[in-house]
């Protein structure tokens, strides 16, 4: 087999540069850019697939750079396929999308910078995947976060768009040095800064193993989305144009649980219990906090957003549970938590895709991202609320589509782990299996609000009222989004396959051969612990569904169509309820965790009002009580520096000079 | 061959469930009657509404879409679904390979999924209102009976229904006093999920009361009779659960047609105790405010666990 990836990234640079020479003839550009883009990902996608078909892993080096010693070295472990494959499955719907939605939402110019970025955040996407070094990595890391930066501030015009990309750019930079600083370490122990050897799991040991943990833990946490370092992630991702939101948060915080794998889980050693209680832990605080949020939310892109969170704490969930299995040397139970965390990175990366994709479509076509003033979609969109429908499903958790299959195997990796655990801790396990099914049924009540109030009965809006549906280039990838959806909830086997040669590659996962039983029967466990078989599952209902349809039609095909009884008044959209109605009794019971405040005023009199307005927020949290008073301090702190900042040319140089002599003396001192 | 007996076993299960349903609810509603001193609706009630709605022309609302057509069909077929992977008085279950537990809980989910989204899409406010106390009700449920079922699970070692149907039929009730925590766990669930007193009054049409009677409120004819009869099957089956559970007792491990007799009227004779502790529940409790339900679930998580804890430790 022929390495295919030095081609993709070569295509990837060629687009690149014609498109940058072309940016004069904005349509060209956007088309070759996207163009390069699909056939770059088709590439990496497809050598991605062939070592996750079982394929050799191939490895080189992209790029040398003989003075300085520097080479781009890579290698494609099947980790790191897995990872490249779910990239590919989103970019390329996503890259084909932008051709149709991007003329419509930003000026012909921008469109050629965003196809520009795009391809430059692929670029470095692909590159933090497959990077086998740690200069390379992080080289990839930061060209990664600069672009997305960049496109988060594509529309720079909006003082929110312009704080969204600073927070991010500001939060990233936490997370990098953190990276930074644990590298140089590893680096400087092992004496390469070669993956093999910098992460081969003997390097560090004792104490400094747990400092370094945590300081990867943070910095690759904040890349992941992990609750508390999340405040970027919903000012970010709804801010950028819709398929790179839907890049963004169906990839690009998979890259910090990529991290958190290599790194974290499989970098430095065996992994200890406590460390897998911090991700089990972690996982569960960010997954419930994560879908309240959303449940609150009435910007359907901060909505989906908000549910990354979730999701993201349910990835970390699944790798928690491998990990608490890996320390006490459990290899098989292990590889059940890993194959469920990673099957919904491609599960997450799919529906949450699609419902970025849809929710772009309705933006485009109404103006507006507030779902209060939408409504009726379904009668002017049918295609886009299909497949928005999809994706609410999938992403809540409901059989027969890919949601579920995950879920089912996060369920069986931690009921399982309370079977092979025999002490107390293992209470931990039931408390996490009954915290996923709160938040599963949480994130079954956001989509249902999410897809009911955007879609369903009256339009609340001229905008919605006159909506049409979105292009075929828009729909296309959609379609293939939500077939997705179902193919990998009706054929777990398939995936389990391919995970069971990621989870064998790791050190000390041993999967059991039987855990994809056949494509149609996965039986993840000892004896006859569980099962799953989707399609018999999809037969029954569709058996089901066939009887219920034929009772229907006992009177015939006779309907009559009458307007919905209103009580003797006039139904209107005014009388429909909203997207706060439906929240505000959850929002009342899980009262502790948003704080709402509440204001009504009504001018007039007081039993007849004129006028009533009402304001209702819920509080901030993280932000008002961890990241308020830091950035407080950290700003105060700069103050008293100013002090040596004195705007002199003759004092820099001077600090120059006197930095240079400590260092000398201090080198000088140390031999 | 083995296949074909399953199959044939699954039709013949869910239609005799099909077919039992209605006689559950107009069995509850003529004993509640008989505790108030009422005569009450006679009781084959159900299935005279059923037969009559089953004949009528549907009226669908102008602003609805097809969603609105799919909801009840998805409920219904996902509720008989479901009755495949409960084991009723064989020790097994007719599509167990399917799936155990997990599915269950999930494919009950995907009912209300689409009922409550079928709900919102008349326009209505009460159908909105219907679906936001549905979920809202469900999402505290859920942690509950996922915790009161695993706990059985657990000790039964497996999450697939027809294993744990074998595995206790062989053993018998173990007495255990976790059991009977477990069970008040899932019988509090069983109230919410079945939509009864204190959680929701199935007799109200009183709008600012009512929950399941909300989102059915816009359909008519045979949509109706679908979500009707579905709602009656899912309480039915939620109570064979339960008592399969708690008192394997009957349980047949053979075939034979005579073991099987004897398990059918043990089965009918525990369903019947169940509905009666529903019936007595209803009867003496008065409805909860929406906001005092979370304290009734909390409740019921909170036995959940001890039984969890007191198994276990």
């Amino acid at each position: 087999v022929t390495d295919l990836l030095p081609w993709a990234f070569g295509v990837r640079l060629a687009a690149l540069a014609l498109s940058l020479a072309l940016v004069a003839r904005p349509a060209w550009c956007r088309r070759l850019a996207f163009a390069g883009s699909i056939l770059a990902s088709g590439l990496t996608g497809a050598a991605g697939l062939a070592v996750l078909l079982g394929a050799t892993p191939p490895h080189g080096i992209l790029w040398s750079h003989a003075p300085s010693g520097f080479a781009f070295g890579y290698a494609l472990a099947p980790l790191s396929a897995w990872f490249l494959v779910v990239l590919a499955a989103l970019a390329i719907p996503a890259a084909l999308y932008s051709t149709g939605y991007l003329p419509h939402a930003l000026p012909p110019v921008r469109v050629a910078f965003v196809g520009v970025a795009f391809n430059v955040l692929l670029g470095a996407v692909e590159a933090v995947f497959i990077a086998d070094g740690v200069v390379g990595f992080l080289f990839a890391w930061e060209l990664m976060t600069l672009s997305t930066a960049a496109l988060v501030a594509t529309e720079h015009e909006t003082a929110s768009h312009r704080r969204a990309a600073f927070v991010y750019l500001a939060m990233s930079h936490v997370g990098t040095g953190c990276l930074v600083a644990g590298f140089l370490v590893l680096t400087s122990l092992a004496g390469s800064p070669a993956f093999p050897a910098v992460l081969s799991g003997g390097v560090a040991a004792g104490g400094l193993r747990d400092v370094l943990f945590a300081v990867f833990f943070i910095g690759f946490g904040v890349k992941a989305g992990m609750v508390p370092l999340h405040v970027w992630l919903p000012e970010a991702h709804p801010a950028a144009p819709s398929s790179v939101s839907a890049l963004m948060s169906g990839v690009l915080i998979k890259t910090g649980v990529y991290g958190l794998f290599r790194v974290c889980a499989f970098g430095l050693g065996a992994p200890r219990w406590d460390w897998g209680v911090a991700f089990a832990l972690v996982g569960c605080l960010s997954a419930l906090l994560g879908v309240l949020y959303a449940l609150a939310q009435n910007d359907i892109k901060r909505l989906l957003a908000y549910s990354t969170i979730e999701n993201a704490g349910l990835i970390l969930l699944g790798l928690g549970a491998g990990m608490m299995a890996l320390s006490s040397g459990r290899g098989e139970l292990a590889a059940v938590g890993i194959a469920a965390s990673l099957y919904h990175v491609l599960n997450h990366a799919v529906f949450k895709g699609l419902l970025f994709l849809g929710a772009g479509g309705v933006v485009m076509a109404t103006g507006t991202r507030r779902i209060e003033e939408l409504g009726g979609l379904a009668r002017r969109m049918p295609w886009t609320a299909l497949f928005f429908l999809v994706g609410a499903a999938a992403i809540s958790g409901l059989p027969l589509l890919n949601g579920f299959a995950s879920e089912w195997l996060l369920f069986q990796a931690l009921l399982q782990g309370f079977q092979a655990t025999l002490t107390l801790s293992r209470l931990i396990y039931p408390v996490a299996g009954a915290l996923l099914a709160l938040t599963t049924a949480l994130a079954a009540a956001c989509f249902v609000k999410a897809f009911g109030v955007t879609f369903l009965a009256l339009p609340r809006s001229e905008a919605a009222a006159g909506a049409r549906e979105s292009p075929r280039t828009m729909l296309l990838p959609q379609a293939f989004l939500a077939s997705a959806c179902l193919l990998l909830g009706l054929f777990p086997g398939f995936v389990l396959q391919a995970l069971g040669r990621v989870a064998a590659s790791l050190p000390g996962v041993r999967p059991a051969p039987e855990m994809a039983r056949s494509v149609f029967t996965v039986a993840p466990g000892p004896g006859h612990f569980d099962h799953l078989a989707p399609v018999l599952l999809a037969l029954a209902v569709l058996l089901a569904a066939a009887l219920a349809g034929a009772l229907s039609l006992a009177p015939g095909f006779r309907v009559r169509h009458a307007p919905t009884w209103g009580c003797g008044g006039v139904l209107s959209a005014r009388t429909e309820y909203t997207a706060t109605a439906f929240s505000k009794p959850l929002m009342m019971i899980f009262g502790a965790v948003y704080r709402p405040t509440r204001e009504v005023q009504a001018l007039g009199e007081a039993y007849f009002p004129r006028e009533v307005t009402y304001r209702a927020e819920i509080e901030p949290t993280f932000e008002r009580f961890v990241y308020e008073p830091l950035t407080r301090s950290v700003l105060a702190v700069a103050h008293r520096l100013k002090i040596i900042q004195a705007g002199s040319l003759h004092a820099y140089l001077a600090y120059v000079l006197l930095l240079g002599l400590a260092l000398l003396l201090w080198l000088g001192g140390g031999r | 061959l083995r296949l074909l007996e399953s199959f044939a076993g699954g039709l013949l299960q869910a239609a005799v469930l099909l077919a039992l349903a209605p006689l559950l609810r107009g069995l509850i509603k003529k004993m509640k009657a008989a505790f108030q001193t009422r005569q009450g609706p006679p009781l084959l009630q159900g299935y005279y509404d059923l037969a009559k709605l089953l004949g009528k022309e549907p009226v669908r609302s102008d602003t609805s879409s097809w969603v609105f057509v799919a909801g009840p069909r998805l409920y219904f077929a996902t509720v008989v679904a479901a009755t495949l992977l409960v084991p009723v008085i064989h020790a097994g279950a007719p599509l167990e390979q399917a799936g155990g537990i997990l599915v269950l809980v999930g494919l009950f989910a995907l009912g209300r999924f689409a009922l409550a989204l079928a709900s919102l899409d008349t326009g209505s406010p009460f159908g909105g209102m219907g679906a936001s106390r549905e979920m809202t009700v469900a999402a505290l449920a859920e942690p509950a009976l996922m915790l009161g079922l695993i706990t059985v699970a657990l000790w039964g070692g497996s999450l697939n229904l027809g294993e744990l149907a074998r595995s206790s039929a062989l053993r018998g009730p173990s007495g255990h006093p976790s059991e009977l925590l477990a069970a008040a766990a899932l019988f509090i669930v069983l109230l919410a999920e079945a939509g009864r007193v204190p959680v929701d009054n199935p007799a109200t049409h009183l709008e600012l009361t009512m929950i399941h009677e909300a989102m059915a409120l816009e359909y008519s004819g045979p949509d109706l009779a679908l979500v009707e009869w579905a709602s009656a099957l899912k309480e039915l089956l939620f109570m064979t659960l339960l008592v399969n559970l708690f008192m394997p007792l009957g349980l047949s491990a053979s075939a034979r047609p005579a073991a099987l007799a004897v398990a059918a009227a043990l089965y009918v004779g525990k369903v019947f105790l169940l509905a009666v502790a529903v019936m007595l529940v209803e009867s003496t409790n008065a409805k909860l405010r929406l906001f005092r339900v979370p304290e009734l679930m909390a409740v019921s998580l909170g036995l959940g666990f001890l039984a969890l804890a007191i198994r276990f430790l």
